[in-house]
């Protein structure tokens, strides 16, 4: 990259530009043709798509950099790129997976009264995800950042007039701005140290951080707030299973593979940063462990199809977090990397038999699927192996990678890694049996039928990557690959998941209701509850003491206090006024005679 | 030989008689009656002072008899009008007591 | 050029005064003067130093008074912000049922009187228009106010007064403590006098009293929600958007180059003002039931971030807020207008009786949802790469690896205001627009018409364009800050 001489190019330009200008054009003037929006919207996700897959063929290429804020010699903001094979792969993956997902959505989405709003929220989505993997600098990233935010608020709400949905959405962005709130303080502490945000003018200015190891560590822990809000870890994981209220697809492409993704790419980019700090990189490494451990047991004792999903999305997220406080870039984004195929080929297939049983989302009154809809039953098994990391599919090689550095570098954490592990094979083998084994339970759930072509295209496509992308002749053309360490981890993990899948054949194997019943874990540990309660006791509380100072000794109290001061004056001054002639004429009498006495007399 | 102390004297005096109608005398004819008597207690005043200060060229001080002279006029004038708001304000409130005439309280 | 765009509102207000039609005069005029104000922009030039496009006429020799018009990058966003916020006022007016003339006439004058005080040159002009413009503001509350109109319309306009009574004192002995050889009305002379330090912290005090008045500051800003939830739509606008924007431009203009030392020395009372607008008004924004209360009170709390801007005495800082008085002028101007659209078709603007909007009214729901993305500060709107700006030039000056000062802290606070702002503004589209209506509204509400449409993209476009490549004001706006700071 250093010696190559770099060669400017409008291609990432129009890959970033194509999906907003797509967004706008339905926005402005295809709103009534549905049909010629979704079109429109999945012409520009291709093109971002072909416009990725050549900029990945080119290692030398760069892009003309715009100044977005420019006040020489105190902030220079640019829109500008980083175009490494980092960036370069999560194009492909943004894009590619994008692009199923657009597909997909003109089966999913077909009859959908607002459909125009659907897809120009996912064009945008798209945009906003390409510029969080193009930025070169913290600011710009922060641009997108935000972008994806909204694109996430619009659609989780697409179904504005449920009042889940809309909770939901609501919930989803305000607690993505907790975040944000740390992100925007840690990168305005990191500019104050450096004096820039670029990420690439950082690097020969670190020095000027490191060299205040307390305050590095404060950086980069507020730094990791932004990617707890976005990726969704503890304690601010609580919008991720909510956001499930949102169309299937979405919650494939967003809350699974790659908006939610997004935090852990931004630690890994800006890795020379978070590496630095011995400390912070304690923290995340067990955030992430006990995200995906609490995540994993949440997810036991789930019903709702595509919440056991979001709960294994979050414990996988757990794990690249994990990886990622263990000082291994590699082994995050490796796992991202296989996790955004099977994660989305299992949403695609979950919103497949979701749409198959007519809109019951309940495993439950599901069962017997297996049947009915063979290639989505297929192809959810693959994603359910690749998941619980199964060799050969993708997800064993990734989540091994994860464990053997784990077992490396601490080994508590790999005790919490390998307990996840046998979880995640528990409750996707739970999920798997009541939904595609037995009988069904309910009518629709006996009559279900196929989903349209447009929607299991996607599904094998996905199911095909899901089982190569994590061999190494396949991976490493997109990714430096973590190093192979030869130790008991794989066996372990395979032990573990081993387990689960027989503990959850075992229990679960023609069952028509859930033999365990844990309290704790199905109420998701009260997180909900808990947070209610804190709300109820702060916020609102300050804000209602506010508005009481506020309405009432401000504007009652000293407003409303000096004007009637002002009004009683007048009051007993008019008391004065008796309205006698000759009691006026006395008083003139008296004035003049004092008058006359000063005048004269003093 | 009367001094102008003694016309002052005079004049302090009815003005003193007026100033007391004024205040004292309900019937507002009267109270209006007093108040021409204080205005004649000026004109006495100012004639006594025109008389006794004489200028450097030994003729008495003319302006204040011309002020007089104003003084009479305007206040020939003010009975004019003052008398005519009495007899309308009597056909309205059929009262010539001041104590009555109160509206402008409040 | 100047003259026609400070002359022409002013023009059309008498027009209709007069006699003619009230809508298209009004309409006419605001076009040709917005026109006047495009083409004054793109022949700026921000590599010239100084105050470009002069006019003076000589109104009195004795008394050195002219009236003299002249733009510098700050002067020029403040015109370009009063004349996009008077066009969509007049635009979004529709049917009034009584007094038409007088309303249009109104609007006029508070738009004309913003833009002469914007683009006057001479102290005493510069006051005067405000003035001229504040006595519209009461008979607009007044007249065609709702709910409590007329208490609103007292509340405002003895504040208003008596802020301006109290900034005429605080001019006053500006001007005297001025040295005699630069002592003018002409703020060009006026703003390279050096005023001794010990001198200062008086006339600061009371400047920050009466301009605080005006702008709202913690604790004079009651007035603010009750008349906004009181005043017709475009008086709302113009005045939230526009007017109330005098104060922090006199601001700008007076206090930040003339008294360095005492901004020093109280930066502190300062800060806790600013805090309190921006903490203590946003709790009290997040108890608030009702649409336009809510609204009224969040335009006093973004006062705050404004205030932090200035506050951080450097160029960087000092252009973000002056960026960020542009930007919440349009962002604001749209929520006060969509809302007082839904307040013509609901029966209240309680968040309880209402809901689900976005299915009746989808544009207006969209709109809406743009003000208050805008408003939150979302990127790609002018709002946020002003925000950026604040936080940034706020945070930077004196920084220190071991502890913070407190413009930081204030910075860090002024943050959680940002998630503060995003709770009552979701919370508050959540309950209008989103979910099911809690009672159906009989007739059912219709959206906007097409015609109505134009001034809210007007709005959105111009906050959108600028919030994408914020550089061209920038440019603009920074060379007059950076000259305070080369003195």
């Amino acid at each position: 990259m250093i010696n190559a001489v770099v060669v400017n190019s409008a291609l990432p330009w129009v890959a970033l530009l194509v999906p907003l200008i797509a967004s706008a054009l339905i926005v402005l003037f295809t709103q009534r043709a549905r049909d010629l929006s979704a079109l429109l919207s999945v012409a520009a996700v291709l093109v971002s798509f072909v416009c990725s897959c050549l900029i990945f063929g080119r290692a030398n290429i760069g892009a003309a950099e715009i100044p977005w804020i420019n006040l020489p010699g105190l902030l220079r903001v640019p829109l500008g790129f980083v175009l490494d094979q980092l960036s370069r792969t999560m194009m492909l993956v943004v894009t590619g997976v994008g692009a199923l997902i657009h597909i997909y959505s003109l089966g999913y989405m077909r009859d959908e009264a607002g459909k125009s709003r659907y897809f120009a929220a996912l064009s945008l989505f798209i945009f906003s995800m390409l510029g969080i993997v193009l930025a070169n600098n913290f600011v710009m990233m922060f641009i997108f950042w935000e972008l994806v935010g909204v694109s996430s608020y619009l659609l989780i709400g697409h179904w504005f007039d449920r009042a889940a949905a809309a909770d939901a959405a609501k919930k989803a962005f305000i607690t993505n701005r907790l975040g944000d709130f740390g992100f925007m303080l840690g990168i305005l502490m990191v500019w104050g140290a450096t004096g820039t945000v670029v990420f690439g003018e950082m690097l020969p200015r670190l020095g000027q951080i490191t060299a205040n190891p307390s305050f590095l560590t404060i950086c980069v822990l507020l730094i990791f707030c932004g990617a707890v809000g976005k990726s969704a870890q503890f304690p601010l994981h609580v919008w991720l299973p909510d956001a499930m209220e949102g169309p299937t697809p979405v919650s494939a492409l967003i809350h699974a593979a790659t908006m939610v993704a997004a935090g852990v790419y931004m630690l890994v980019r800006v890795g020379f940063l978070v590496q630095a700090s011995p400390a912070a990189l304690h923290v995340i490494a067990w955030v992430g462990t006990i995200t995906a451990v609490m995540a994993g047991l949440i997810a036991t004792q789930q019903n709702d199809i595509k919440r056991i999903l979001a709960y294994s999305t979050l414990s996988q997220l757990g794990y690249m977090i994990m990886a990622v406080g263990l000082a291994s870039g590699e082994a995050a984004m490796f796992h991202l990397f296989t996790h955004a195929f099977f994660k989305a080929l299992l949403f695609l297939a979950a919103g497949s038999v979701i749409l198959a049983v007519h809109h019951e989302q309940d495993i439950w009154k599901m069962g017997g699927q297996g049947r009915n809809v063979f290639l989505t039953f297929v192809t959810f098994a693959c994603g359910t192996l690749a998941l619980i990391g199964c060799p050969p599919f993708a997800g064993y090689f990734s989540k091994d990678a994860i464990l053997a550095l784990a077992l490396q570098r601490d080994p508590l954490i790999f005790a919490f890694a390998l307990f996840t592990a046998f979880l995640t094979a528990f409750y996707m083998v739970r999920l798997f049996v009541v939904v595609f084994l037995g009988k069904p339970r309910t009518p629709e759930a006996l009559n279900s039928r196929e989903s349209p072509t447009s929607m299991l295209l996607p599904l094998v496509i996905l199911s095909l990557l899901a089982l190569i992308a994590g061999f190494t002749f396949f991976a490493r053309h997109f990714l430096p690959l973590p190093d192979e360490t030869h130790s008991i981890a794989p066996i372990l993990a395979l032990g573990a998941m081993l387990i689960g899948v027989a503990l959850g054949v075992f229990l679960y194997r023609g069952r028509n209701e859930d033999p365990l019943n844990l309290t704790a874990l199905r109420h998701r540990f009260y997180f909900d509850e808990f947070y209610g309660w804190l709300i109820e006791h702060t916020q609102e509380f300050l804000a209602r003491v506010a508005a009481f100072i506020d309405r009432w000794l401000i504007d009652a109290g000293a407003v409303r206090g000096a004007s009637g001061a002002t009004w009683s004056f007048g009051a007993m001054l008019r008391l004065l006024q008796v309205g006698n002639l000759q009691a006026y004429a006395f008083l003139f009498g008296l004035g003049i005679i004092w008058v006359i006495y000063f005048a004269l007399f003093r | 030989m009367v001094t102008l102390g003694q016309y002052l004297g005079v004049s302090g005096m009815l003005f003193a008689i007026g100033f007391a109608g004024v205040l004292l005398r309900r019937n507002i004819i009267i109270v209006f009656m007093a108040l021409e008597l204080m205005l004649n207690a000026a004109n006495l005043a100012l004639v006594a002072f025109s008389r006794y200060r004489l200028g450097p060229d030994g003729l008495p001080n003319y302006n204040a008899q011309v002020l007089v002279f104003f003084i009479i006029t305007v206040a020939a004038a003010e009975v004019a009008v003052g008398l005519a708001i009495i007899v309308a304000l009597y056909r309205a409130r059929r009262t010539t007591h001041v104590e009555d005439i109160n509206a402008l309280k409040f | 050029m100047l003259l026609l765009i400070t002359l022409v509102p002013l023009l059309a207000a008498l027009l209709i005064i007069v006699g003619l039609p009230a809508r298209v005069t009004a309409l006419t005029g605001a076009i040709i003067s917005f026109a006047a104000t495009l083409l004054v922009y793109l022949g700026f030039n921000s590599a010239r130093p100084g105050y470009q496009f002069v006019s003076e006429l000589p109104v009195s020799a004795d008394l050195h008074l002219n009236f003299a018009l002249g733009v510098d990058g700050l002067s020029l966003t403040m015109i370009l912000l009063a004349n996009i916020v008077l066009l969509a006022a007049i635009w979004f007016t529709g049917e009034i049922d009584r007094h038409e003339n007088s309303f249009y006439a109104s609007l006029l004058l508070i738009g004309g009187g913003a833009i002469g005080a914007f683009a006057s040159l001479d102290l005493f002009f510069f006051y005067a228009f405000h003035e001229l413009a504040l006595i519209p503001t009461f008979l607009l509350i007044g007249i065609w106010g709702y709910g409590n109109r007329r208490t609103a319309a007292w509340k405002v306009t003895i504040y208003l007064a008596l802020g301006s009574f109290i900034l005429l004192i605080g001019l006053i002995m500006l001007y005297r403590a001025v040295p005699v050889e630069a002592r003018s009305f002409d703020l060009r002379v006026l703003q390279s006098a050096k005023i001794p330090a010990a001198a200062q912290s008086p006339i600061y005090l009371v400047l920050l009293l009466g301009f605080g008045t005006l702008i709202s500051l913690v604790p004079f800003h009651t007035w603010a929600p009750e008349a906004y939830a009181s005043a017709p739509a475009p008086a709302a606008m113009l005045h939230a958007g526009v007017l109330k924007k005098f104060g922090l431009y006199g601001w700008l203009r007076l206090a930040v180059p003339l008294l360095p030392d005492a901004a020093q020395r109280w930066s502190n009372l300062l800060l806790l003002l600013l805090l309190a607008n921006i903490i203590y008004v946003g709790l009290v924004t997040i108890a608030q039931r009702r649409l336009d209360w809510m609204l009224g009170y969040s335009s006093v709390m973004h006062i705050g971030y404004i205030f932090l801007g200035i506050a951080s005495a450097n160029a960087l800082g000092l252009t973000g807020a002056a960026l960020l008085m542009f930007a919440h002028g349009l962002s604001i101007a749209l929520l006060f207008a969509i809302t007082g659209e839904v307040r013509k078709r609901a029966p209240s603007l309680d968040f309880d009786a209402l809901g689900g909007l976005a299915n009746r009214m989808p544009i207006a729901a969209f709109l809406f949802g743009l003000g208050a993305f805008a408003a939150i500060g979302l990127p790609g709107f002018a709002n946020f790469s002003a925000e950026i700006m604040v936080f940034f030039g706020a945070f930077r000056p004196g920084f220190d690896f071991q502890h913070f000062h407190f413009l930081q802290w204030a910075t860090l606070l002024a943050l959680w205001g940002v998630v503060i702002s995003a709770v009552y503004m979701l919370r508050a589209y959540r309950r209008i627009f989103f979910g099911r209506p809690t009672e159906e509204i009989e007739p059912p509400p219709t959206d906007l018409g097409l015609s109505l449409r134009f001034p809210a993209a007007l709005l959105v476009a111009v906050s959108l364009f600028f919030g994408m490549f914020p550089q061209g004001l920038i440019e603009k706006i920074s060379p007059a800050f950076r000259a305070y700071f080369q003195r």
